[in-house]
């Protein structure tokens, strides 16, 4: 039986009760603020099975409102973020602006083991006095563009922004292309990468926790966290003084080739042992050419003679490192997507059914474990079920609808 | 006092170039004990063994002065041993014996042959997980291919939204960005691995098919194609719902990034930039649509105005003024950073060979237990007795070993 959406990643042991279920059954996590970062962060967390609460405010998360929507018509339900993101998560609208929707906050937090916020730092700070009171409470992440405190704690970046302080934008301007400046990832990679960041220190957190109860309040700048990790020409300057961006695609002896249908990106394709290999294959196909030029012609002829696939397939078959590139509507039947289920379908409310990528991982054997991409949730989808859970009365909710509070 | 959150969780690391030891770094940040156990007698990708541009000024051998290896793996320790070699199997099978994490970059199938696959691991610890990192994972029809971060993006569409509308495709140069995002997975998944350990007394094999970590961050990607049945198109910096959105020249030649994302702050941009009277009605660019309608004239509005400012400067402006606005940093900008030096990010380390340095700092800040820059990148097996008598061997059976070139503590000269 094909179950939607759902990957399970070890079959049920032969004996007994396969220990596994989703790995993080039972965490409770709060995801405030609803941008890009914070809705990244907590998804990793509902995919492998925690609950996790999305707290909006009442007019919705700002994921819900970035595009590609279907038929190119907005809705709060069913931007492609919004679905690829928010799986499997509870909504709550609820303005935090407010004495009456803090209370609720508060409530809500007493009860988690991890709280994720994307706030801006002024609202983060407000939160963070408040919920420091006491020693029960959530661990908390605070995901804010330059950190808690400092000079530029009150600035205002997006993604593009990020990525200029991040050392990254200087990093990816094209060699090829000098004149053209600065050049972005994909829109919202950069945040992306900073939500998966606050994921990784926050599961780190709440396993301690659950070893030496340190609760821990993790302050997440992320300009720190971009520009502190790999991609980065800061710290190849810090080492070795270089003003060099790396690596370039001589670096990586990286060229790009046209194919019958598109093309494929070689790596390491000037240097050996993938020069003796290219040269074997061609003669293989049929050349004889000898020297780099003659080479490099025949390796071209060669190409255009191929599809995408087949050159790569070939080339990969020798050895040579290679890989077709792909626009959008490859994705879903690339053999190797198709065979490892790499993007899962999911049959969403307001959209029927969609196709979404996959786990990040897969536990192969072991312990068990189990990964699924639930459909994201209508705004305030989930608002009476957890007021009654945090002990609202009817009474109390309506007037918190009213007051619009909790609409 | 360095962070406590993985104290006491034992990793090994068999892995090249960022990814894996990027990841074992934040593993070690958080307080986990990593042993780096460095190919030998081959040297890594990330270790030459003569001087490249990659490699700074200072004493000792080029292999120890590469920025790209400093980059990740801070917080280690080293040791290098042929594990083809019987007696270097025999000390990888004692760390795996005392072992909760163990990651590993090769290829799919390399560690099998190797003697350590995911059975052999087991019945060696069977509390120790192995996450492994193959490009394409542990099955399917491309197992066994060879594929570094900087292609992978090729292959879940990255590569083709990348770059300047309508400039040929051979312009865009491959990114890096798995080889950063990976190593954030590689944290998860250990926490992951430990939880159901927590539960089962079991541990897992994680299969982290680095292009399916990339997938789930480009919802865009896929979701403009079953939205609508079309790729998503270049936008180079621009974003197409928003004007202004761009990277644009300042004074000088340098670059400052500048955005108004609603209404409010491209009456903030205006005021800044000394013509209020472009976000007052009835002035068209007042509205979303009409600043649409132009695009072309707005930024070049916009670029006439950050022309005359050094990047700071105008970034510093418009930001008071409550829009967007960023200096592209170059490779030494952050040094120059107020915000990074205030918040105590950049870190003064010292290595033997490179001397004293100011480098960046870690991806997050904690309380109440920091992460601390306690070792730079260590030397190429300076732990080899450390670690192997805590796995039992003699001192005179670790100097056999030593001779005999099981282990050591240098790279020869390159072969010819």
């Amino acid at each position: 039986m094909e179950v939607l959406g759902a990957v399970t990643m070890v079959p049920a042991r032969a004996s007994g009760d396969p220990v596994g279920g989703a790995p993080f059954t039972g965490l409770r996590i709060v995801e405030l603020g609803g941008a890009v970062a914070s809705a990244a962060a907590t998804k990793r967390f509902s995919d492998l099975g925690a609950e996790v609460v999305k707290v909006e405010p009442p007019g919705g998360a700002p994921l819900r409102r970035l595009r590609p929507f279907p038929g190119d018509r907005p809705g709060p339900d069913v931007g492609a973020f919004h679905v690829a993101l928010d799986t499997g998560k509870r909504s709550l609208l609820l303005d935090l602006g407010t004495p009456s929707g803090r209370e609720v906050l508060g409530r809500l937090a007493a009860g988690a083991d991890l709280l994720v916020s994307d706030l801006p730092a002024g609202q983060a700070r407000t939160l963070r006095a408040r919920l420091a009171e006491g020693e029960s409470g959530p661990s908390t992440v605070w995901i804010t563009p330059h950190g808690l405190e400092g000079p530029f704690a009150g600035r205002r970046e997006n993604d593009a922004s990020l990525f200029a302080w991040s050392t990254r934008a200087f990093n990816q301007r094209l060699p090829r292309a000098p004149d053209r400046g600065p050049l972005r990832y994909a829109p919202f990679l950069a945040e992306v990468q900073v939500g998966a960041t606050a994921a990784a220190v926050g599961a780190a957190v709440v396993w301690a926790r659950s070893r030496d109860g340190v609760r821990r309040v993790v302050d997440l700048s992320a300009v720190e966290a971009l520009a502190g990790n790999v991609d980065s020409a800061f710290f190849l300057h810090a080492m070795t003084g270089t003003s060099d961006t790396y690596p370039r695609p001589s670096d990586l002896g990286a060229r790009t080739y046209a194919c019958r249908d598109g093309h494929v990106l070689m790596l390491q394709v000037d240097r050996e042992p993938a020069r003796s290999r290219v040269r074997e294959l061609l003669g293989a196909a049929g050349s004889g050419a000898e020297g780099e030029r003659p080479v490099e012609d025949s390796l071209r002829s060669w190409l255009t003679a191929r599809t995408k696939q087949d050159a790569f397939e070939s080339l990969q078959r020798a050895g040579v490192i290679a890989a077709p590139i792909l626009d959008a509507s490859e994705l879903l039947s690339d053999p190797q997507a198709a065979a490892r289920g790499s993007y899962v379908r999911m049959r969403h409310p307001s959209l029927g059914e969609t196709t979404i990528a996959g786990p990040p991982f897969r536990v192969a054997s072991g312990a068990g474990g189990s990964w699924e991409a639930r459909p994201a949730p209508a705004p305030g989808a989930d608002t009476a079920a957890i007021l009654s859970e945090l002990g609202y009365a009817p009474e109390e909710q309506i007037a918190l609808a009213r007051a619009g509070v909790a609409p | 006092m360095s962070s406590a959150a993985l104290s006491g969780v034992r990793v090994i690391e068999l892995a090249e170039v960022w990814a894996g030891p990027m990841g074992c770094t934040l593993l070690a940040d958080l307080g986990a004990d990593v042993v780096k156990l460095e190919t030998f007698p081959r040297s890594s990708m990330t270790r030459p063994v003569v001087e490249d541009a990659r490699v700074g000024a200072g004493t000792g051998p080029p292999y120890e002065r590469v920025n790209v290896h400093h980059h990740a793996n801070r917080n280690k320790r080293n040791i290098a041993v042929d594990v083809r070699a019987g007696a270097g199997a025999e000390v990888l099978r004692r760390l795996i014996a005392g072992a909760d994490l163990v990651v590993e970059s090769f290829s799919a199938g390399t560690l099998e042959r190797l003697g350590f696959g995911w059975e052999s691991v087991h019945a060696i610890q069977p509390r120790a997980s192995l996450i492994s990192l193959a490009a394409w994972g542990q099955d399917g029809p491309y197992r066994g291919y060879r594929m570094f971060g900087s292609g992978l993006d090729a292959m879940v569409g990255h590569h083709l939204v990348r770059g300047h509308p309508g400039a040929p495709l051979e312009e865009t140069a491959p990114a890096v960005h798995s080889d950063a995002a990976v190593p954030l997975t590689v944290v998860l998944a250990a926490v992951t691995a430990l939880a159901l350990r927590d539960r089962s007394g079991e541990g897992s094999w994680i299969d982290l098919a680095q292009v399916e970590d990339l997938a789930w961050q480009l919802p865009a990607i896929l979701g403009e194609w079953t939205a609508s049945g079309r790729s998503p198109p270049r936008v180079a910096n621009g974003d197409r719902d928003l004007v202004p959105h761009d990277y644009y020249r300042a004074a000088g030649g340098e670059w400052i990034c500048v955005a108004a994302e609603d209404d409010s702050q491209w009456a903030g941009l205006a005021e800044a930039m000394g013509r209020p009277e472009l976000a007052q009605e009835p002035h068209p660019w007042a509205s979303v649509a009409g600043r649409l309608r132009a695009r072309v004239d707005v930024d070049a509005a916009v670029g006439a105005f950050v022309a005359q400012l050094p990047p700071e400067e105008a970034a510093e402006r418009i930001q008071r003024h409550g829009a967007v606005a960023a200096p592209v940093l170059g490779p030494a900008g952050p040094l120059q950073s107020p915000q990074l030096r205030a918040r105590g990010w950049l870190r003064s380390t010292s290595h033997p060979h490179l001397g004293r340095r100011e480098v960046g700092g870690f991806l997050w800040q904690m309380e109440p237990d920091a992460p601390a820059w306690e070792r730079s990148a260590a030397l190429v097996g300076e732990h080899n007795a450390e670690v192997l008598s805590e796995l039992g061997y003699s001192a005179a059976e670790i100097a056999r070993l030593e001779a005999s070139g099981v282990i050591g503590d240098r790279y020869g000269a390159p072969e010819r």
